[in-house]
């Protein structure tokens, strides 16, 4: 019998990255940061304050280990090892299983110093949309917290909701976005207060003859609201970013900015390194404090 | 040192055990609104009911709904599994869940063939002349029911000599969290909020002597530093575990604002020699203890406001029981009222069970991390 192949449609991309204008980065204070979420691992380093080399990839079952092999892997071919780094800031959940790192510090805290780095000092509203839960930030001008609220106790409004989506439809988690908008009209949102719901919800709607494409605009849609009333809690000023995985889910981006009446700011770079980029600043904050006490 | 027991949260009915074996009766209470005078001049032991510890309300939940407070429902569970073995149940109206307690409790006890003395106050929503006469009437019937049930009339004297006992540890609980206002206290949130909710555990003589005890011996212990001063506030709190979640993260608990901390004691009662019911009456209702009433809003927020300034207060930890009638819809209102004064408010729904010490526990770092700039 023919073996059917097991296609896994919500493992989106890895990536690493090295900045092509850094040639050598000789007599550099290199600082770092690892953002171990709960669905990716991101490790940035920072050459001067300067985005160096950087990868993301899936969380594995073992924290010290995402972290290592995100570290090793951004580090490929620079010849640097993880000792030739100064500091290293830990953040995300997994954020106390870095071994390598001198301090841990929230992703809450590092996600609005990183959004304000690749944003700008304008930001004020950011969202972090990431694998296990969402939160909705304010900032001030230098990227420190004002406030902030978390989503509560439900992967509904995250990225692993999408993954459970993109698995039941069979469609690869990159393109529901796109998929989303092919449809006549907006249809309702499916159930927002918990992922099984929806997804039964979705199956429900499959058996009745719903297109693959109007279930995923029924739960972008979903995503969305559930989103919006988490910014309209905290407080929504311009301007506004969003951050994590579900910021290049375009489904999810054009459908909050519809509802909320505002343009989220472009990304210059990756979304989902945005709070390994704010460990890594801090990370060479401290370590220029201490120089400068020294 | 024996005050070291006052740390321990677990519930422990030894005393009331030893006042049951004596021929006495002990009752539980819910509720600031029960006063605690009025039983203990009958003769009767009051016990705060609290439902610290508790990891399965399986059992109350075949009878309260799992939409209704866990709070209320882990307390139920305690009087069904035996947890308090108690001559009866005390409460108010102060708000839906209680009433559940005491409906099921009323009619579970009888089920299990227990013969229970279950007495509900009305506490008016709003305080007024007449609704204090109203008060003070419901008190009258529970003192003539406390007097039949122990066989000790409640009289003029009696009550005076019960005020001037819980007077004491009114006055001791105000010394303990005076020290709180230091600005490296020697005693955290979590120990101050176990000291007070051990106040359901022993006689007043018993727990009067602990807090002496331990004031006594304060000024030998280690002052604590911590990276942000914080208030919590929100709905009956009876678990030092939720505070150390936040205290291991960095912040410093220096006051709370719950009817299981300081507001299950509050200012001394003067006594109206006159009217000392009355005095009492006009005490109990007159307390801002909880929204549930309808015309202490901004009494509450000030009183917040105020005790959050003379603590030091850099931020406060609104933590909201799921299905809280009361504090459910408050922080709409506080939180502009403490916007302008400049204080942060980091909002968290909890449960009586801590299901949630991970979620609490990052809310908690990332809000230290912002007034520890």
């Amino acid at each position: 019998m023919a073996e059917i192949e097991k296609v896994d449609y919500w493992r989106w991309t890895e990536s690493n990255w090295r900045n092509p204008e850094i040639a050598d980065v000789t007599g550099c204070l290199l600082t770092a940061g690892v953002d171990i979420g709960s669905t990716s691992t991101q490790a940035v380093v920072l050459a001067d304050g300067v985005p160096f080399v950087y990868s993301n990839m899936r969380t594995g079952n073992n924290s010290p280990d995402s972290a290592i092999n995100a570290m090793n892997w951004a580090l490929k071919d620079t010849g640097l090892k993880t000792e030739d780094i100064e500091y290293t800031i830990g953040t995300g959940y997994g954020r106390v299983n870095v071994p390598f790192s001198n301090k841990n510090v929230t992703e809450i805290t590092c996600h609005a110093r990183g959004a304000n780095y690749i944003y700008g000092p304008t930001i004020r509203t950011i969202l972090d949309m990431g694998g296990q839960d969402c939160k909705a930030i304010h900032c001030d001008e230098k990227g420190a917290v004002t406030s902030f609220m978390m989503n509560d106790k439900c992967a509904a409004g995250t990225g692993r909701g999408m993954e459970v989506i993109a698995n039941l439809l069979a469609v690869r988690v990159e393109d529901i976005g796109e998929l989303s908008f092919k449809v006549d009209e907006e249809p309702d949102p499916v159930s927002s207060t918990c992922v099984i719901f929806a997804k039964s919800e979705a199956t429900k709607l499959m058996r009745e003859g719903w297109t693959k494409e109007k279930v995923l605009a029924a739960y972008c849609h979903a995503m969305a609201l559930r989103v919006v009333r988490l910014l309209e809690r905290n407080g929504m000023e311009p301007d506004f970013a969003i951050t994590g995985g579900i910021a290049k889910n375009m489904g999810v981006v054009k459908r909050i900015e519809r509802i909320m009446n505002v343009k989220a700011l472009e990304p210059t770079m990756d979304t989902q390194i945005a709070g390994a980029v704010g460990a890594a600043l801090i990370a060479k904050d401290l370590v220029e404090k201490k120089r400068a006490k020294a | 040192m024996s005050y070291e027991k006052l740390f321990d949260a677990t519930v422990c009915t030894e005393s009331a055990k030893a006042w049951r074996a004596s021929g006495k009766k002990a009752v539980g209470t819910v509720c600031c609104h029960v006063p605690y005078e009025i039983i203990y001049a009958a003769g009767v032991l009051p016990v705060r009911l609290r439902a610290t510890g508790c990891v399965d309300s399986s059992d109350a939940e075949s009878w309260m709904s799992s939409f209704s407070c866990s709070y209320a429902r882990s307390i139920l569970q305690y009087l069904m599994n035996g947890t308090y073995e108690l001559d009866g149940l005390i409460q108010t109206d102060g708000c839906m869940m209680p009433t559940r307690i005491f409906d099921n409790w009323e009619h579970v006890s009888k089920k299990q063939g227990k013969d229970q003395f279950c007495y509900q106050i009305g506490a008016p929503r709003i305080t007024k002349d007449i609704t204090i006469k109203y008060y003070k009437n419901e008190l009258q019937g529970l003192a003539d029911a406390l007097s039949k049930l122990s066989g000790t009339a409640v009289t003029d004297a009696g009550l005076k000599a019960a005020v001037e006992k819980y007077n004491e540890i009114r006055e001791l609980v105000a010394q303990l969290n005076e020290l709180r206002k230091a600005e490296k206290p020697v005693v955290s949130g979590a120990e101050a909020l176990a000291i007070m909710i051990k106040f359901g555990d022993y006689t007043p003589d018993e727990y009067i002597a602990l807090l002496k005890e331990f004031l006594a011996d304060a000024k030998n212990r280690k002052p604590i530093e911590g990276r942000a001063r914080l208030m919590v506030i929100g709905s009956a709190l009876d678990n030092p575990d939720y505070l150390k979640v936040i205290e291991e993260k960095g912040g410093l608990i220096v006051a709370e604002d719950n009817c299981f901390g300081e507001r299950n004691f509050g200012e001394k009662i003067v006594v109206d020699d006159n009217d000392v019911l009355g005095s009492i009456a006009s005490y109990y209702l007159g307390r801002n203890t909880c929204p549930r009433s309808l015309d202490n809003r901004p009494a509450i927020h000030k009183e917040i406001i105020e005790k959050a300034k003379a603590y030091g207060v850099q931020g406060i930890i609104y933590a909201k029981m799921q299905n809280c009638e009361c504090w459910g819809g408050e922080a709409y209102y506080l939180e502009p009222a403490l916007k302008e004064v400049g204080i942060p408010m980091l909002q968290v729904e909890r449960e009586e069970q801590m299901a949630n010490a991970g979620q609490l526990a990052i809310r908690a770092e990332a809000f230290v991390e912002m007034l520890d700039k």
